[in-house]
């Protein structure tokens, strides 16, 4: 395991034993090895290649700053890939939309569709330049990444799904989102229900068993009405018509 | 593998075989199924299901978990598929392995708990039932099993009536005397006792001053009930001569002898299963591994044995 801090951000390379083959969207369960904490972590994988994998940490309670702070050539107990991913189809032109850590899943989803010859704009809504370390010009390299700031210190200087509306958001034969719920639904407000149809999400949520055992990290869903599906196992991607966005905002 | 040292793991319960004597607990292990690709689930000792519900049930408003120091609190609402559809895909399924189950039946009347109770019972392909008559989850029904004593006693009965295999009661914590409850549904015909289900709980997000749960509030489970279980089996214990699978918090093997010691006669683990869907192998392991440094030959000699030779 190799550590690279970017502002806030902890990327964490994992040299992986044996063959990982994962597609975007889909996470690992990590363990921590803090005393009193009892449930692994769930992290959207944030670049996999020949041999390893990467994760992307950014510090917000004990599990993630162990996981910030491990020493590097540490082996992690993970279980994974876990989930459904994101479905990707050739050519096209996609709007993938991230909100904080949900660069993660987003990044990743981001190099395969260019692998799939697809043209990509990346929105990506973080709080300050400074949260970000450099991070948002490495991945500028990568594809055509657009930032939102809350602040307004670099980029857009709002949220980012009021940068995705200014920027036009017909012309996109699939739009891509992963990051906080309220996100997620101010998206979806957004784009109507004709764009939904074309709307993927990666939720967040919080897991206990991460193979869906337990029916902790319901999300509802308008299939059955009144009914839940679980992110660990059913998503953690959905597609828009899938979810009941009027009970994912209430 | 544990199987050939040795020691005798082996137990039988109501009738039942094990090969060891660690379960994994109701609600944390599925039905089996979403575990098969990870591990061997022979090896288990028996699995208790997932509740079972009369028709399909769609859980409570998330949130449904939030974690707290050495514990998880939850709130699922006995999120379930329904009878027919358990039948159809999961105990079908579970039958095809050499694994004891134990299906776990709620319901939110007498009626439905007989109802499910007596058809999972007519398939024969259960080994046991497990009767959650204390989900702490669930509010509708107006009915308060779990609570008192004689309404749990008439449940069993009634259930008892139905079936023809054992009937395990899962007790709650919440209760003036556990031993007392234990006690009526002993008479009332139940064959063994789990125990315990969750603590009733609750936690606040001092930011919006809003609970953490959608249901308000949840089972705590984890390592911070397990002195509570140990205790609560010892009372049971002495109160009546039931087989107890004893739960609660159990993350080592040296917590699953423990609650053998105070009178369980097999363990279930729970909430560990989270952070490790192989751990109850490795209690499997540990226990025998104790037992041999005992020079025990057999699991069975554990059980009890705080007692004492004074009662």
């Amino acid at each position: 395991m190799a550590r690279r801090q970017c502002g806030c951000f902890v990327e964490l390379t994992m040299e992986m034993g044996e063959p990982f083959a994962a597609a975007p969207g889909q996470f690992v369960h990590v363990r921590c090895e803090v005393p009193g904490l009892i449930l692994r972590r769930p992290y959207s994988l944030y670049d996999v290649r020949k041999g390893s994998a990467s994760l992307l940490i950014r510090e917000v309670g004990a599990g993630s700053a162990w996981l910030c702070a491990v020493e590097e050539g540490c082996e992690l107990d993970m279980l994974g890939p876990l989930g459904r991913g994101f479905s990707m189809s050739a050519g096209g032109r996609h709007a993938l939309i991230a909100g904080g850590t949900g660069i993660a899943a987003i990044r990743f989803l981001a190099t395969r569709l260019m692998e799939l010859d697809g043209d990509t704009v990346v929105f990506w809504g973080v709080e300050g330049e400074k949260e970000c370390g450099g991070l948002h010009g490495a991945l500028d390299g990568e594809f055509d990444l657009r930032l939102a700031t809350m602040d307004g210190s670099a980029g857009y200087a709002g949220n980012v799904i009021e940068l995705f509306r200014a920027s036009g958001t017909e012309g996109f034969t699939g739009i891509y989102a992963c990051g906080p719920r309220g996100m997620l639904a101010g998206l979806a407000e957004c784009i109507g229900s004709e764009g939904l149809a074309r709307l993927q999400v990666c939720m967040e949520e919080r897991m206990a068993c991460g193979v869906g055992a337990c029916r902790g990290c319901a999300v509802p869903v308008s299939s059955p009405p009144g009914g839940y599906l679980t992110a660990c196992k059913d998503g953690p991607v959905f597609t828009g018509r899938e979810l009941d966005w009027r009970r994912i905002n209430g | 593998m544990a199987e050939d040292k040795r020691v005798d793991l082996g137990i039988e319960l109501s009738g039942i075989r094990l090969r060891n004597p660690v379960l994994v607990c109701s609600g944390t292990y599925g039905n089996g199924r979403e575990y098969a690709e990870w591990l061997e689930l022979e090896a288990l000792g028996g699995l208790m299901t997932k509740s079972v519900t009369l028709a399909p049930c769609p859980g409570n408003a998330p949130p449904r978990l939030w974690e707290t120091p050495s514990g998880m609190l939850n709130s699922i609402g006995l999120e379930n598929a329904g009878l027919e559809r358990f039948l159809a895909d999961e105990l079908t399924w579970l039958s095809h392995l050499d694994l004891p189950v134990w299906v776990n039946v709620a319901g939110f009347s007498p009626e439905e708990y007989v109802e499910v109770a007596g058809e999972i019972s007519r398939t024969g392909l259960a080994a046991a039932l497990e009767l959650n008559i204390s989900c702490p989850n669930v509010k509708r029904g107006g009915i308060h099993f779990s609570h008192d004593a004689h309404e749990a006693a008439a449940l069993v009965e009634l259930v008892k009536a139905e079936i023809e295999i054992p009937l395990y009661v899962k007790l709650t914590p919440r209760c003036t005397d556990i031993a007392h409850t234990a006690a009526m549904v002993a008479a009332a015909g139940a064959d063994g006792i789990s125990m315990i289900n969750t603590f009733p709980a609750m936690a606040v997000d001092i930011e919006t001053a809003s609970p953490r749960l959608g249901n308000v509030t949840g089972g705590l489970s984890g390592p911070a009930i397990h002195p509570i279980a140990v205790r609560m089996v010892w009372e049971v214990a002495r109160a009546v001569d039931l087989p107890i699978i004893g739960m609660g918090g159990i993350w080592t093997w040296k917590d699953a002898v423990e609650m053998m010691m105070v009178g369980s006669d097999a363990v279930a683990v729970g909430t560990l299963n989270f952070a490790d869907p192989a751990a109850p192998l490795g209690i499997v392991d540990g226990i025998a591994a104790f037992l041999e440094r005992k020079g025990m030959d057999s699991v069975t000699e554990l059980v009890d044995m705080v007692r004492g030779e004074d009662e």
